[in-house]
Order: structure tokens, then sequence, then C-alpha cells
């Protein structure tokens, strides 16, 4: 069974002549261990897939499962839990607390799963060391540079477990070095069992993923599988988008 | 990337203790990185709380503590005089509970004044009444022939240490200076125990703990049966009012809470995304207002007590009596320390449930919630201002004297939540008449009706604030406009009064048979001329009473003022013409609105020897002693004091009648306003011949209460209006942007604050008005003597102020410090 699921997905926004029609149908699954890039263009859907998939959004139709459970039978909390212990996020923007330290950032999901402020540092601690970012662990958001915030934000979205990691244009903000360390990390990530989405405009980095969806006007129009990565870490050769 | 967290299952479901705290943290980082954002909540806080801490001070401090006569004791009994029960019941709690200190007065004049002191005699070393004394030189009377005084009758009788004083055929001499440390006005001569022979107050204290005073008898009290006769004290006032300024702040807070919540949309997005649930959510938003308030609270309190330290000083002179560093209400600080943090907390909780119905993504995305159609219902403002209406008629027919208190109190506290739930309503009622109106009229009414959580909560805290001066005006308005009762001050401050013994209400009726006092009036006459002489004036008028009065037939209603005759030369005095006034007039006033009383009684002679009720409980009016509806006409020539003839019987009325007329002093009138050295010399003067003098109180003119109430009341709209208006508006900032971005000039934008800042204001002012007017109408239409009829004296100018002046001002205003081109048009960054 795959890790997520979204069978026959549609989500609409407005009613009547604002009727706009986000997602039609959309069919994903996602195993552990895999990296899936979505790729299209504007508006075609991948950020609200992105969301839905990530419980931050009910779909209108259709059906979300993560690791065997659906989410229409979640309550609210549930959901909460579900993100404080399964899903983790990275945005483009990094969306990292500005009032919290880089290390409280990233142990923020276990604190709020009730997991005590000293153990939950050491995990930070642990997971910012791995990054190379221990030593600006107890820097604020705003001291730390753009690829050093994503960091982060990727530490944050991993930590505590979690087993599905969704990241919207998480390089949209970054340089290409920077961009493409940030890939480095999410394949990481995966090697280590993690299933990750991650939505992006960017070819060369949607090489670097198992497989690419192929979103447009809310459809899923196209999925390819590049050569395999067995050679180890590193982009495969660039996906078309058309 | 290893993590040693092992399972997950044995975590609490919400996250529990850790959550809470992580939430919390982040909480009071945010306050102290966006301490700023959140400036105008925290001033009002410190504010409020520091105006507590000296007010409350000063006002528990200025007037005398109902528990400045215990001593140190904890009971305290008062006899008038000593008789054997008395000496028996001191004898019994001395062998019941121990050690009782007895404290002897007998009340003394001070020649040639009104004022009194007491001879008192008291153990120095008493074991309770130690504190009530103070060495200020000399030393404490140690023998019969020997007497210390308080410094304000050592003044008053001329003496020093060393002099001796006689007084009821007992030389003693001055050995010491003294005072209550407690009550630095109280004015005594100190003499040992056993050597005031006929005591006119016995104060006993002592200890009897554990008993019930009423059962050691009536005259017994402690601290806390005198707390509990006393609800409306200093310290309920204070809280009372704090109480109301801690809503108004909260209806502030809740417009800053909403914004700042705002502004960290996206960083709760953030923390929902991670994971956080909506009580995580509601968490971070309470515990922010809540830590505002805990800051607030604490820096005023700070503020408020450095204040104090520097005005104690100041206020033991002015308040006669020694005050401690720390004497404090410290219950009513605390108290309202405690209302800003639950203020702040409440404020926050709204914007708290708000955030928590915003999807996360939109959250995310920093979209603020679109505005929502509610279809509220009035209901609840309806029903709860019928409440108030019928609390404050209930208070109205209560009757006053304390009575109705707790109606008066609910009913202000009913008014105050209908005019919270009504300002939302008034706002879209607004929108709806200004549809058609110009562009930034159109765009600045909406934008209020749209966003109505802050511009809500802004709107009742102005109407408050107008309703407060509303309230005030009126009601002194009515207070001052009651010509029967007059009220105002006694005289003006070039004006002096030298009454003889007879003062200035005459015998009276029911003493017109009896002697009348005998004194020397050729040699009062003269000295009253002296008197006036020394203060530089020729301008002295006799004046004369008889012993009628005037009384209006309704028992409740009472005239109040003397009634001196009209004689020819008080006329000249303030130029009234006999040709003024009608021949056959019995009264003649100043008072506005007097001639048209009915059922007004001219009494004299021996009337109150006989007077009764009727059936309808009036009072009778026989013919032997009693004029019914006397003629009375207004003359605005007398003067307006309330000790002043400003209304008086005509010579005919005095002939007509038979009455007789005695000289009860003379009024002195000056160019300029008298000195404090003048009175002091005049005072010596009269005193030396017997007589006393009235010059100007403190009391307040009707203009002066009116006018500040007007004023601070529009004050306290601007000033909440400054403070919210910049919350109101930011909610369409992006709007703005827009507009600008599309061409708008800053006369728009400068339009769009205008009219949002004088549209609330002149809402506020019409709400404010007619809850105020709801107020009154319920209160007075109760008032079983005056009714509705009290309400007659408008006062116009004031509300017109109110009501147009004050809208104006925050229209200027607005337009004057609006107009700056938005900062950035980028969306705002979460960092």
């Amino acid at each position: 069974m795959s890790f997520l699921e979204m069978r026959n997905v549609s989500k609409v926004y407005g009613t009547g002549p604002t009727e706009v029609r986000a997602l039609v149908g959309v069919d994903l699954e996602v195993d552990r261990g895999t990296l899936v890039a979505v790729m299209g263009p504007s508006g075609s859907g991948k950020s609200t897939l992105l969301t839905i998939a990530g419980s931050l959004e009910e779909p209108t139709e259709g059906e979300v499962v993560i690791d065997g459970e659906p989410l229409s039978a979640m309550s609210r909390d549930d959901r909460a839990r579900l993100r404080r212990r399964t899903v983790g996020y990275v945005f483009q923007d990094f969306n990292l607390l500005p009032g919290l330290t880089a290390v409280e950032n990233v142990t923020l999901p276990l604190e709020l799963d009730g997991v005590a402020a000293h153990r939950a540092r050491g995990v930070g601690m642990a997971a910012l060391e791995e990054l190379g970012l221990a030593q600006r662990a107890t820097r604020f958001p705003d001291e730390l540079s753009g690829g050093e915030r994503q960091r982060v934000a990727i530490a944050r979205a991993v930590v505590g477990h979690r087993q599905l990691l969704l990241a919207d244009e998480p390089s949209g903000a970054l340089d290409s070095v920077n961009g493409e360390a940030v890939m480095e990390m999410i394949v990481a990530a995966c090697h280590r069992g993690v299933a990750a989405v991650v939505v992006t405009h960017d070819a060369k980095l949607a090489a670097w993923a198992d497989r690419v969806v192929l979103l447009r006007d809310g459809r899923v129009v196209d999925q390819t599988e590049p050569s395999s990565r067995e050679s180890g870490p590193g982009p495969h050769p660039p996906v078309s988008t058309e | 990337m290893s993590d040693p967290l092992d399972t997950v299952a044995d975590r609490p479901a919400h996250g529990g203790l850790p959550a809470r705290r992580a939430m919390m943290r982040w909480a009071w980082r945010l306050l102290r990185r966006e301490w700023r954002q959140q400036a105008l909540v925290l001033a009002l806080i410190v504010a409020a709380v520091a105006t507590t801490t000296v007010g409350v001070g000063v006002s528990t401090n200025t007037p005398l503590s109902p528990y400045v006569g215990f001593g140190t004791a904890h009971d305290l009994a008062t006899f008038a005089g000593v008789s054997s029960s008395e000496t028996s019941a001191i004898s019994r709690w001395h062998e019941r509970f121990g050690p009782v200190d007895v404290i002897e007065n007998q009340t003394v004049s001070i020649p040639g004044s009104i004022e009194t002191f007491d001879l008192r005699s008291q153990n120095a070393r008493g074991p309770y009444g130690q504190s009530l004394l103070a060495l200020v030189s000399g030393r404490y009377p140690t023998s019969a022939h020997q007497v210390a005084l308080t410094s304000g009758v050592a003044t008053s009788l001329g003496l020093a240490l060393g002099d001796v004083w006689r007084e009821g055929g007992v030389a003693r001499r001055v050995v010491g200076i003294v005072e209550n440390p407690r009550d630095l006005l109280d004015e005594f001569a100190l003499v040992i125990p056993g050597q005031v022979t006929q005591p006119t107050q016995v104060t006993v204290l002592f200890d009897a703990p554990g008993v019930a005073p009423s059962t050691l008898g009536s005259n017994v009290i402690t601290p806390e049966s005198v707390a509990q006769s006393n609800p409306v004290n200093p310290e309920t006032i204070s809280i009372a009012l704090v109480t109301l300024a801690m809503l108004l702040i909260a209806l502030v807070a809740v417009a800053g809470f909403t914004v700042v919540a705002q502004r960290r949309l996206r960083s709760i997005g953030m923390l929902e995304a991670t994971g956080a649930t909506d009580a995580n959510i509601r968490l971070v938003v309470r515990a922010n207002g809540a830590l505002v308030g805990v800051v607030g609270a604490l820096v005023g309190f700070v503020v408020g007590f450095a204040a104090w330290l520097a005005y104690r000083p100041s206020l033991e002179t002015s308040a006669h009596h020694v005050i401690g560093v720390l004497q404090l209400p410290w219950v009513v600080i605390i108290v309202a320390m405690a209302l800003a943090v639950v203020a702040a907390y409440f404020a926050a909780t709204r914007p708290a449930k708000a955030l928590t119905r915003i999807s996360v993504v939109a959250a995310l995305s920093g979209r603020p919630a679109t505005p929502r159609r509610v279809r509220r219902t009035l209901l609840p403002g309806v029903v709860v201002a019928v409440v108030a209406f019928v609390l404050l008629g209930a208070a109205g027919a209560s009757g006053g004297n304390g009575a109705g208190v707790l109606e008066l109190a609910l009913g202000f506290v009913a008014l105050t939540v209908s005019v919270v739930l009504w300002a939302p309503f008034s706002l879209t009622a607004l929108s709806r008449v200004t549809r058609r109106g110009p562009l930034a009229v159109r765009m600045a009414t909406r934008d209020l009706a749209r966003y109505r959580a802050r511009s809500g909560s802004a709107l009742a805290a102005i109407s408050l604030g107008v309703l407060i001066a509303v309230v005030v005006v009126v009601a002194s308005a009515a207070r001052f406009g009651n010509v029967l009762d007059w009220a105002g001050p006694n005289l003006s401050p070039t004006q002096l009064i030298i009454y003889t013994p007879i003062g200035p209400y005459g015998p009276g009726p029911g003493n017109a048979n009896a002697s009348p006092p005998t004194f020397n009036l050729a040699a009062m006459d003269h000295d009253a001329h002296v008197i006036a002489t020394s203060l530089g004036t020729r301008d002295i008028v006799q004046l004369e009473t008889t012993s009628a009065t005037l009384q209006h037939a309704a028992a409740g209603r009472s005239y109040s003022g003397p009634l001196y005759v009209a004689t020819p030369q008080l006329l000249r005095a303030f130029a009234i013409p006999t040709s003024s006034f009608s021949p056959t007039a019995d009264i003649l006033s100043m008072r506005p609105g007097f001639s048209s009383l009915t059922a007004m009684q001219l009494v004299y002679g021996n009337y109150f020897d006989h007077a009764g009720r009727s059936a309808a409980n009036h009072f009778v009016c026989p013919t032997s002693d009693c004029l019914a509806n006397p003629t009375i006409q207004e003359v605005t020539g007398l003067p307006s004091g309330t000790s002043a003839p400003n209304t008086v019987i005509t010579e005919y009325a005095v002939h007509h009648l038979g009455l007789t007329t005695l000289v009860s002093g003379w009024l002195v009138q000056t160019a300029r306003p008298l000195g404090a050295l003048q009175i002091t010399d005049a005072r010596s003067t009269a005193a030396a011949a017997g007589m006393s003098i009235e010059t100007k109180s403190s009391m307040p003119t009707s203009a002066s209460i009116i006018d500040w109430a007007t004023l601070v009341g529009i004050l306290l709209a601007l000033g909440i209006l400054a403070m919210s208006i910049g919350l109101v508006r930011s909610e369409a900032v992006s709007d703005l942007r827009i507009l600008t971005a599309a061409g708008a000039s800053s006369v728009l934008r400068r339009n769009l604050t205008a009219v949002t800042a004088g549209a609330l204001a002149a809402l506020g002012a019409v709400v404010g008005t007619v809850a105020g007017y709801v107020a009154l109408i319920a209160f007075f239409r109760t008032n079983t003597l005056d009714g509705l009829s009290a309400l007659a004296h408008v006062p116009v100018l004031n509300l017109l102020l109110l009501l147009l002046a004050m809208p104006a001002g925050a229209t200027v205003g607005g337009w004057l410090l609006a107009g700056r081109e938005p900062a950035a048009f980028a969306r705002q960054p979460l960092e």
C-alpha cells in the first residue's frame, strides 16, 4: 500500500459564476522512500494538490489516505495531530516563526505533540547538526541567510519520525546552489524511507524525482519516471514539462 | 538525521504542558519583539493602573478613614456622656476583655467663631489611643493644671508654650503642642484623664476579638461593621470606576488584538500547518493578551507608585493627616491590576476565536477572513436595554439616601452591554445611509460596517465616553436647575457676610415668640463697618430676616436658602428699582423659574406648632401662620449665591403678614477677590465682637461642572478615536494600496481617514447621547418628586459640542494626520 493515496480528488472553489475547479479527479500514489515532483503551469492546481494531500484543505470530492488512514474520517484535531507526527511541510518562503530561534522552530512540532522541551531540544540540535547548522541554532530567522532558513524549515518538516514531506517550491526563493542543496536534503530524507512530494517549476530540480506528475487545469495529464536513481543522489536528466 | 524519540503513543492528545509552554514562549517572544504594535493597549493599561494607584491613594487618604478613631483597638464604643450605666458598661468590658482606653471630649467654642474644638482628656500612653496623639513640641500634660494644644487651637486662642489658658474657671499652663497624626484637622486641647467634667462624647477603645459588636451594645463598632455599613466608600467607587475604565480599554483592546492577530496571520497559518490545534492557536493569542495585561499592570503600578511617592508629601499637607508610604488601598490596586489582566485576556479571546475560523491555506497566504454576512438580531441589544431601563428606573424610585445603588450600578452595566450590542448595527445603518455618497464616504463607511470586529468595539468605547459625559452634563444641569433646592457656590469671591448670633435663617417659624438673643446691635454694626473699611469697601448692606420661610406644599420637597428682607437698602445695593416689581409681590427671587412653581407656601409665626399633612400628603396651610401661593416675582438683579440674598421677602409681605424683622448680618462686597489674610483679619475682628463670617466655599458652579464634563467627554472620545483609528483603517490597508496603485492621490487617502474618524465620532456621539438620555429618562421618570420635568434644563451648547464639535474635530484631525502613501506594496512578509 502506498503511503499517500489520493483517489479521484477534486476541489472546487466558489459557487455559481465564481466557481473555480482547481483539481479534477486527481489520482496519485506515493510510496515510502519515493520522491514525486509535481509540475505544471501557474493555476494548474499544484499547490492545491499539496495542501489537500497534507490535510490543510479538504477535497470537494474524493478521498485522501495517509498511511492507510482516510483523512475524511479524521476530526480537526486528528488532522492537526497527523501534521505533528506524520506530515511535514516546506514552503517557498520558509515560513519560520519569527519569534522562535532556529532550534525552537525545529522542535516546535515535537513540543506541540507533548515532547518535553529539553528532550525536544536535543532532537532539534541533532537535526540541525546533521544539516550543518548547529552553530546557528540559537539565531532567530531574521539572522539567518535564505539557504539556512530553508534548511531549518526542512529540519522542522522531517523531525520526529515524520514520513511524508510536502514541499511547495522549496527552492523558489533560493539561488541554484542552495536550491540543489535543498533537493539533496529531500532526497536524503527519501533514502531514509520518507515519502516526498515536491511542487516545482524548475525542470532541473524535478529531475531529482523518481516520478514527475504533470498537472494542467487541475487534471493529471502525464506521469513520467526519469531513469533510475540507483546511481546515487543527483539529478536525473531533465524532464520535459510539455 | 536520527533522533532519540521512540514512541508517540504516550504523548498527550493535544500536546499537554509542553505544547502550552511552547505557545506561551512564542507569545512572550512576540510581545517582546512586536511590543510597538501593542503599544496602544499597553499604554492604556499602564495609564489606567497608574491613575488608579495614585487616584485611590489620594481618594482614600484625602477624606478621613472611617477607621481612624480606632487607634490600635479592634472595638470602639461611643457614648454621648457619662452616666452610671456607661460607667458600669466600661467596667464590664475592662473585666471581660482587659485594658480599655477612655477618651472624653467636651465641645468648646472658639470665641467669635462658629468653629469649636474639643477639650480632651486622654491618657497619652493609653494602650490603644497612643497612635491618635503625637507631640509636635513641648511635652504632654502631667497634672490637672497643664494642657497641650493643637497648633490650630493655639493660634485661635492666641496662646503659645508657657502661656496660661483659662477655660471653665480653670487655669492651665500650655506645656505642649500636639496633633492627631491620623487627622490633622482634629483640633483639641489635651488634658490628663479625669479633667473633663461635662463630656459631650466619650470614646472607649478596647479589644474584644471574636465577639460580635452588636452583642456588646448598639454603640459598639468594629472596622468590619463600619465597612459593612458603608458600602459606597472610596474603595467601592474606585473599583467601580476602574471596572468601567477597564471595560473601555477592553473594547479598544479587542480592535488592537484583532489587528495584531491579523498581522500574524501567516505565522498562525504556519503554526497550524505544523500541527497546532485550535486550542494551541487560541492559547497563543490569549496568552499574548494576558501578557500584555500583566506587563501593563506591572509597569502601570510602578509608574503609579512612583507618582504616589512624589505626591504623598503634598497630599499630607492638603489632607491634614500623616500618610504612610505604603498607606494605599492595596486591595483596590490588586483588583485593578487583576482587572487589567482579565480585560486584556478577554479582549484577546474574540480575535483568538476568529483566527481558528480562518482556513489554514487562507492564513498561510495572509488573507484575512472575508467578512461573513452574518444575520445577527437586534433582540439581545433591545432586551438588555430594557433591563437597563428597568434597573435604572428602580434606582430612581428608591429615593436616594444610599438605597438603589446596586440597581444603579447594574443598570449602568446593562446599559454598557446594550451599547456594545447596538454598535455594529449602528455601523451597518450608517453604511446604508451613505451608500449614495461620494467615493471616500462610501468606502469609509462600508469598511466600517464590513470590519465591525474593530470598528464596532471602537464605536462602543467612544459611545460610552460620550454617554458618561452626557449623564454628568444633563444630571448636573438638572441638579443646578432645581430652583427650590438651590445649589451652587455660596458666595462670589468678592462677597463676605458677617453674621450676628441670629444667623442667616432667623428664628424660624415656631420660634416667633421666643426671645431673640440679646446683643449689642449698635456695636456689631460698628464692627461690621470696621471690617468693611478694612477690606477697602463701603459697599455694606444690612441683612434682615424674619420668622418666615418658604416651603413647598408637597412633602419631600424642601426650599433651601435664607429668606432675607428686601429692604430699600438691599434693593439699592443691587440696583433694583421698586418699580421693577409688583407692589403686591410677596417674594422676589433671581432663581429662574421660581415664580412658576405651584403649591408654594410662605410659613411664619408659630406654623410648626400645628403643622400637619393632609390626606394628599401635603402640608396644611392655616391662614393664621401660612400664606398659600404667595406672589413670587423673578428679579434678575439679585445675587445668585446660595448664602446670598437670592430670594427675599418684600416689605409689603412683612407688613401685610405682621412680621417682625431682625438684623441677622451684613453683606460686604469688595472690588477685588478677598485674600486669605483679609479673611483671617475679618474673622478675628468678627470673633472679638461675637459675630462670625462666611466667605466663598469651594463648591463648583454648574457651568464649571458641565463644561469640565463636556471637555473630558470630548477628550476621552477623541483619545479613543486617535488610538483606534489606525487599527480600524489597517484592516483596509490593502484597499489603500490598490487605490494608490490605481492613481489615487493623497487627498482621497486623507478623505478616507477623515470620514472614518468623523463617522465613528458622530455615530459614537449620537449613540452615547441617546444611551445617556435613556439612562436619565429611566432614572428620573420614576422620581416621585420631579419626574421627567427635572430634565427640562437641557444644556444645549454642551450637547452640541459633543454632537457636532467633537465629530468635526475628529474629521479635521483625521484629515491632517492621514494621507501618507503605503510604505510597501508587496505582501507583508512573515519575518
